[in-house]
């Protein structure tokens, strides 16, 4: 049994060898009293031995470390020792030795940890005494998900939390939605990582990431001010153990590949053709001679996925340290598209003295990226009946949409850039209960994009040129920076006094944004080479224009705003049964007119741990009872800096009897100086109850959220002068969402089994409140605007937020009697879709249009299954909403002969073929913006399945290892939907086109092999 | 201790530091790169840049009747043009007269119209604040009152009375002006820029285009034939011709075409760039209406009626002035026309109702349509002011006078050619307004004019009746329904719509 001191290194010299025997055998003669504790150290859950377990003499550097089956031994100098048992992963314990001479320790998991501290906004607190509802998700579910962005793995694991994917463009980040849509513009939360308030997280790689925590209820947020109506996400990095005076490395490595997850049924050639000549007859002589082409599977293949993460990290005497560095590549399933980020990380605290810590996280992010264009909405579009390509190789025209294969070959799209997020902080502990906190923190952030097209044209077969043809190249860069410091000074007061607890916070917090762009386009650049892509200022003429132009230039500010922001909490705690918690911000943006320049958020939550009561002491199946129930008010403030200001247009006026072009100046549209951030008030009750010991854990929550002062931009009447189309910002509409929240574990073990299972759910009902009331007109909020003009989403009080607008159909119209019967459009002909007339006025027109849907899930679930036995590890997530539809936008424009799904197949092609899907046709009243459209957009996804071995813990010590796992897993394996669409996630930056498939970039199905070392 | 101690100094030195009044700045976070309406115009070259903005209105799209050409659309002159699909419900209605109030472009030339506005009324409200040279001053002033007075008559003829703004900050509700007061400040914008503009010959050659006295004088002469009254309208129109800053341009064509720009015969002309896009100088109004097809110069709207073609007198040049056919060689370029578009459309009798043909008043050389774009509008033309100065001295009973200034008009369309288009002689007022008004309509056919001719001459019922024009209705236009609904009921709609 080896005794030394710590930090143990393997590569001791010599003279560090005589040092210690000196110093060891000068110890053991100058304290007689010696003596020598042994024993064994076991994990609680799965009885193994614990071999590398570090124990030490508390307040010395004496220590010693378990061997491989677990046994250690130590001296200590008298009974009084305290020892300190701990291992990663496990909670600490400490043991007085009194006149033990064998002490066996079993040490919980920190898994199992019951009152486990929670995170919430400038502090921590333990989850008895929280009376907020907050969602946490640790570190081994945030990266159960192959994904660039982590917010990808709340996915179906917190309630109230939908995220939907945008597209699957590598890069791409997804929409997230807390607790329903609460506004038209910005309904995406905020994120604060390591106290630095962002706007996305998607330079953090996921293994880096501790816990992220979800702010819902208004008592969590409220300290986030005019900022956190729409939730707020805290994601704590990892940080150095205390405990681990051994530097800890951490190994996780992944390949995996990405498929389609599913094509859409499209017409064969022949199909095409038949259906082609029914619309107009002879387009093809021979239908079972024509090509058939698959576009799709020309575009899509598979592409690789790779994550690796390597972290260091432990603690010295004054110090703890986590460094990581990452790599993620994401192939693209469509050539061209692909996405790289290297993350490093460095988290370091050092304390200066007891009571003085400084400490860092900082986060440094490259990142690079190929953006393909957008031709899924092409080859979805495209005729099979054409090939390709020519005989001679060259591309083949493809009449209306291009030809996809083309339009991949002479794209070059890249973006590349770094962002640095980071902080430094330092604390002072003063007067015992007291910490002074100071921290600034900045996020960096440098973009550069460049575009270049090259001189081509695709040829239709007599010669001439197509649609596709870029007669001159053309070459456009772009730069961005960002640069949003934040500097936060906080006072906390920690303190018992008997029964009474206190926990109170204050703070002032300053911060400064600013963001400026700079475009350039070039065209007819001397070579085609990636060497030439630099832009000079020379006159080229211009046929489009018939013009001579000159390289443009272009150069404007993005974000600018500074706030400064006053806070307190109290959170008091009476006998660790009775908590009130009470929180207020006050916020100055510069966003805002001086007369609305300040925002008071105030909060009050209150709880009770029922379960402490005397009077539930009988009650001993239940473990753990809380109520709670909060109210407050939270803002957003994410509008344009300029909406409050009326600035000045720049003209030209032609004026000259060689007219020329002249400089000229005027008011443009009007800004609106009376503008101010949306309010949000919200009421939340929540129950938190353990059963069985814990092993059964439910969370509910029932919330309303009422946001008033919505941002909408309206027109104005005409007389203001602010011209025709033009809309001007106003507060002026409110929305609510309300819903139940649940959450219900059950975790156990039978014999060696291991199990969980879990399901979360949460249902919503928004709708909008009141919209306008500045300008009469603005009754209504349009959106999803598809190419042929049309727009199908139309919000008007009492209906969800970009719900869908058109007709409802009846059928199909049979016979010409049947069409004459009835109210109908004056050119309808049997086979069109029958139009309902809403209002009942005897005729078809515009006013029957209606709501038809909408794009906001009703209810959404979670489950999760997991298992543990012999170190094999599965589980499974799923995953599920309803209630929502989507709008299958790219079905519902075709002017030109374009494919078609394979519904048309079942077509109407005389009176009884069918009476759901209309005659075929390429635009017309068919066409109009209608419920045959929209489609059922539920689905229930195998989110992941994961299947692991851990070698125990035996064998991976003699390989030098602490713990060795290697897993197969698939990410989004299966999804049971209706929709026809690639995937039934169609999600939207803009409230108003959310749920409209334009023809997505598709979401893929990954399937990896990875590796996870901890030595 | 030592380091607490160090710390709490620099901790409080910092928060002090920020609890002085240096923090209100820190929330003052103007605009980048753009100037605030409480910033200009400020200088003297601010106020020429505002004054310059008040003509960039007149070569905005929805300047021009909200796009398309709907007055001769409306009239007998013109039918809808392009192919018979294009534009069927938002233009076609025009040309039966069965609008709506929602009617697809009245918004869009109300709201312009305003712009139009607010860009005149900057320089009167701001530059009287500038500090700069009185005359200068003086003449911006009354160059956004010209123009501030041709919208508001655009304003009154098409709706009749509307809002009144003569300030930057209207009320948000604003119910309409009477027709009178409206015409009152038509009146006194275009008196004021009479008394103070200078004539044409007074600018240099790089101010053409600017608002000149000669120009407000002319606009006077038919504000006031609208107000038939004749008397002021025999002055300003008068007060143009004897000015002698003006003559008609030898060859008809070139009255409207590129050859005449800037030439002796415009009074009023929108100055225009061959450029596509109005951000670069270029105006859509020739665009809108040039020729479909081959040579692709722009959309085909406003296509001369069948009516109009057989109404000119024989052998008038001025016929092939005003309509282009297929087959046609203008500037070396054949016209080929359109597919889409049907050569010779027939009604269900065999009778021809339509002829593919465009508006040679819009043509400009070339055969793109970058070229189109750089056809400029005349507002004015001294013709019109010579038939205007006919027609209100033949009303005051000076019909010796009348004849002379018809009869230049006459003289010019004859091009020389002897035997076509003899001077008129008759000096009955009935029969010569009558001939003064036919003159009115071949020369100034397609710009414009003719559907308020009619209408201001009480011909309309008589002359659009067949084609759905209802008295005491179309008149004028309704107001736009999405204005009434902004307005929250503020405005109330025109009679019988």
């Amino acid at each position: 049994m080896e005794e030394k001191h710590l930090p143990k290194r393997k590569d001791f010299t010599k003279k560090a060898r005589l040092f210690l025997t000196v110093v060891l055998v000068i110890s053991s003669f100058s304290f007689s009293l010696a003596q020598t504790v042994t024993g064994v150290v076991t994990a609680s859950d799965t009885k193994e031995t614990l071999p590398g377990a570090t124990i030490m003499v508390k307040g010395t550097t004496i220590g010693a470390v378990t061997n491989i089956d677990g046994k250690y031994s130590i001296t200590v100098q008298s009974g009084k020792a305290v020892l300190v048992f701990s291992y990663v992963g496990y909670t600490t314990k400490e043991i007085t030795v009194g006149k033990q001479t064998v002490i066996d320790v079993s040490l919980d998991s920190k898994k199992t940890n019951l009152d486990e501290v929670v995170v919430i906004a400038y502090g921590t607190v333990r989850k008895s005494d929280l009376s907020g509802s907050v969602g946490t998700i640790k570190t081994d579910d945030i990266t159960k998900i192959t994904a660039l962005n982590p917010v990808q793995s709340l996915q179906g694991q917190v309630s109230g939390v939908q995220v939907t994917s945008i597209s699957g463009t590598p890069g791409d980040n997804p929409m997230v939605r807390i607790r329903g849509t609460g506004t038209i513009w910005g309904a995406d939360p905020i994120y604060v990582v390591d106290g630095v308030i962002l706007n996305d997280i998607s330079f953090i790689n996921s293994s880096d990431i501790q816990s992220m925590e979800i702010l819902k209820d208004a008592s969590a947020t409220a300290m986030y001010g005019s900022r956190g109506a729409n939730g707020v996400i805290l994601v704590t990095t990892k940080s150095g153990n205390k405990n681990d005076e051994k530097t800890v490395f951490n190994f996780s490595g992944e390949i995996g590949i990405q498929k389609l997850a599913k094509k859409i049924k499209l017409l064969n050639g022949h199909d095409f053709a038949v259906i082609s000549n029914e619309i107009a007859p002879g387009t093809y002589n021979n239908v079972d001679a024509v090509n058939n082409t698959d576009w799709q599977s020309l575009i899509f293949h598979t592409a690789p996925i790779y994550d690796i993460q390597l972290s260091a990290s432990g603690s010295g005497k004054k110090n703890q340290y986590f460094i990581s560095g990452s790599y993620f590549k994401q192939g693209g399933i469509i050539d061209k598209s692909n996405y790289q980020r290297i993350t490093l990380k460095f988290n370091n605290t050092y304390a200066l003295s007891k009571y003085v810590e400084l400490g860092t996280n900082i986060n440094l992010a490259p990142f690079s990226q190929q953006i393909a264009p957008d031709v899924t909405w092409a080859a979805y579009r495209a005729k099979p009946t054409i090939e390709p390509y020519y005989s001679d190789g060259s591309f083949a025209a493809v009449e209306g949409v291009g030809n996809p294969l083309a339009a991949l070959e002479y794209s070059n799209n890249y973006r590349k850039g770094i962002r640095g997020v980071g902080n430094i902080y330092g604390s002072v502990n003063f007067l015992k209960s007291f910490t002074v906190k100071s921290s600034y923190g900045i996020d960096a952030g440098y973009t550069k994009a460049e575009s270049f097209t090259p001189k081509y044209a695709v040829l239709n077969s007599d010669g001439t040129t197509s649609q596709q043809n870029n007669p001159l190249s053309d070459l456009s860069k772009s730069w961005e920076d960002n640069l949003n410091w934040l500097w936060e000074t906080t006072l906390s007061y920690q303190h018992t006094f008997g029964k009474h607890f206190v926990d109170a916070v204050v703070g002032y917090t300053m911060q400064d944004a600013k963001s400026e762009t700079m475009n350039t386009e070039g065209k007819n650049l001397i070579r085609d080479g990636r060497d030439f892509w630099y832009i000079q200022p020379i006159y080229i003429y211009d046929p489009t224009q018939n013009v001579n132009t000159i390289s443009s230039f272009k150069n404007e500010i993005g974000d600018y705003y500074s706030m400064i922001s006053y806070l307190i909490r109290i959170n008091y705690t009476f006998n660790q049964k009775y908590i009130l918690t009470g929180t207020f911000r006050r916020d100055g943006s510069s966003k805002f007119n001086e007369k609305n320049r300040y925002g008071n958020f105030p909060s009050v939550a209150l709880g009770w741990n029922i379960s402490r009561e005397k009077f539930m002491k009988p009650a001993k199946v239940i473990s753990k009872l809380k109520i709670r129930t909060s109210w407050g008010q939270v803002g957003n403030d994410k509008i344009p800096y300029l909406g409050q200001y009326s600035t000045v247009e720049s003209l030209i006026t032609v004026l000259g009897t060689t007219p020329i072009p002249i400089s000229a100046g005027s008011y443009g549209v009007n800004g609106n100086n009376d503008l101010k951030w949306e309010t949000t008030t919200q009421f939340d009750a929540g129950l938190e109850a353990g059963l069985f010991n814990d092993r059964l854990s439910a969370e509910f929550d029932y919330y309303r959220r009422v946001t008033n002062d919505i941002l909408i931009y309206l027109s104005t009447p005409g007389h203001l002068g602010n011209g025709p189309g033009s809309l001007v910002p106003f507060n002026a509409g409110s929305v609510l969402n309300r819903g139940f929240e649940f959450n219900v574990a059950w975790r156990d073990q039978v014999g060696k089994v291991k199990y969980n299972v879990s399901i979360i759910g949460s249902t919503l009902h928004n709708e909008m409140l009141s919209i306008g009331g500045v300008t009469g007109a603005d009754s209504q909020i349009l959106g999803g605007y598809l190419a042929n003009g049309s727009f199908v989403t139309r919000t008007v009080v009492g209906i969800p937020l970009g719900s869908f607008y058109g007709y409802k159909t009846d059928g199909v119209y049979q016979t010409q009697a049947e069409i004459n019967s009835s109210p109908h459009l004056s050119d309808a002909v049997p086979g069109d879709l029958r139009f309902v007339d809403m209002n009942g006025d005897g005729k078809i027109n515009g006013k029957d249009r209606t709501n038809i849907g909408s794009p906001i899930p009703t209810f959404m679930l979670g489950l999760n299954l997991g298992l543990e036995v012999y170190g094999i590890d599965f589980s499974v997530s799923t995953q599920g909403q309803w209630g929502n539809k989507i709008f299958n936008a790219k079905n519902a424009v075709r002017p030109d002969p374009y494919n078609f799904e394979q519904n048309v197949m079942n077509r109407w092609t005389g009176p009884g073929t069918s009476y759901t899907e209309p005659r075929a046709s390429f635009g017309g009243n068919n066409y109009l913006p209608s419920d045959y459209f929209v489609q059922d957009g539920s689905f229930i996804r195998i989110r992941n399945v994961t299947l692991g071995y851990t070698l125990p813990l035996k064998w991976s010590t003699k390989i030098a290892m602490q713990k060795l796992r290697i897993y197969v897993k698939a990410d989004n394996l299966y999804t049971f939907a209706k929709y026809t669409g690639y995937s039934p996630e169609i999600g939207s930056s803009n409230v108003t086109s959310n749920g409209v498939d334009y023809g997505i970039y598709p979401v893929t199905s990954v399937y990896s092999v990875g590796l996870n070392l901890t030595f | 201790m030592k380091t607490i101690t160090k710390v709490l100094l620099l901790g409080s030195a910092l928060f002090i530091l920020c609890l002085t009044p240096g923090c209100k700045k820190f929330l003052d976070k103007p605009p980048q790169g753009e100037m605030t309406n409480t910033s200009f115009p400020t200088t003297a070259s601010d106020a020429l840049l505002a004054t310059n903005a008040t003509y960039a209105t007149l070569r905005e799209w929805y300047y021009h009747t909200g796009g398309y050409p709907i007055l001769d659309i409306m009239s007998d002159d013109a039918r809808k043009g392009s192919n018979p699909s294009d534009q069927l419900a938002n233009v076609g209605p025009y040309d039966n007269f069965t609008i709506n109030p929602t009617q697809d472009g009245l918004d869009r030339w109300w709201t312009e119209l305003y712009v139009g506005v607010k860009r005149c009324n900057v320089v009167t409200e701001k530059v009287p604040l500038i500090s700069m040279d009185v005359a200068l001053q003086t003449r911006y002033i009354a160059e956004a009152r010209f123009v501030r007075g041709l919208i508001y008559f655009d304003f009154v003829r098409a709706w009749g009375g509307v809002p009144l703004v003569t300030t930057l900050e209207p009320p948000l509700r604003l119910a309409r002006a009477s027709k009178e007061e409206i015409f009152n400040q038509v009146i006194s914008d275009l008196t004021f820029a009479a008394e103070n503009l200078p004539e044409r010959s007074e600018y240099a050659s790089k101010d053409y285009g600017r608002a000149t006295k000669g120009a407000a004088n002319a606009f006077l002469a038919r504000v006031y034939l609208f107000r038939n009254d004749f008397v002021n309208a025999e002055k300003y129109a008068l007060a143009v011709i004897s000015s002698g800053q003006y003559s008609l341009e030898p060859v008809f064509t070139d009255a409207n075409g590129a050859k005449g720009a800037s030439g002796p015969e415009a009074v009023f002309e929108v100055c225009a760039l061959p450029y596509d896009g109005t951000e670069n100088g270029g105006d859509q109004y020739g665009n809108t209406q040039g020729v479909r097809g081959t040579p692709n110069r722009g959309w085909g709207f406003n296509r001369p009626t069948i009516d109009l073609r057989e109404s000119f007198e024989a052998g008038d040049p001025r016929y092939k002035g005003t309509v282009i056919n297929l087959g046609d060689t203008l500037d070396g370029v054949v016209i080929l026309g359109d597919g889409s578009t049907p050569d010779i459309t027939k009604d269900s009798t065999g009778k021809i109702i339509e002829i593919e043909c465009y508006s040679r008043k819009v043509w400009t050389p070339g055969s793109n349509t970058a070229t189109q774009w750089g056809h400029m509008r005349r507002l004015m033309r001294y013709a019109d002011v010579l038939l205007m100065a006919a027609e209100a001295l033949n009303e005051n009973g000076k019909p010796a006078e009348a004849l002379t200034y018809v009869n230049m008009v006459r003289a010019r369309a004859r091009q020389g050619i002897p035997g076509i288009l003899p001077d008129i002689t008759t000096t009955g007022q009935a029969e010569l307004r009558d001939k003064i008004f036919n003159e009115r309509r071949h020369e100034l056919a397609m710009e414009g004019w003719r559907f308020w001719d009619l209408v201001r001459t009480g011909r309309a019922g008589a002359v659009m009746g067949p084609l759905g024009f209802i008295v005491g209705k179309h008149e004028l236009l309704p107001i736009p329904q999405s204005e009434i609904d902004n307005s929250e009921g503020t405005l109330v709609q025109n009679p019988n719509w």
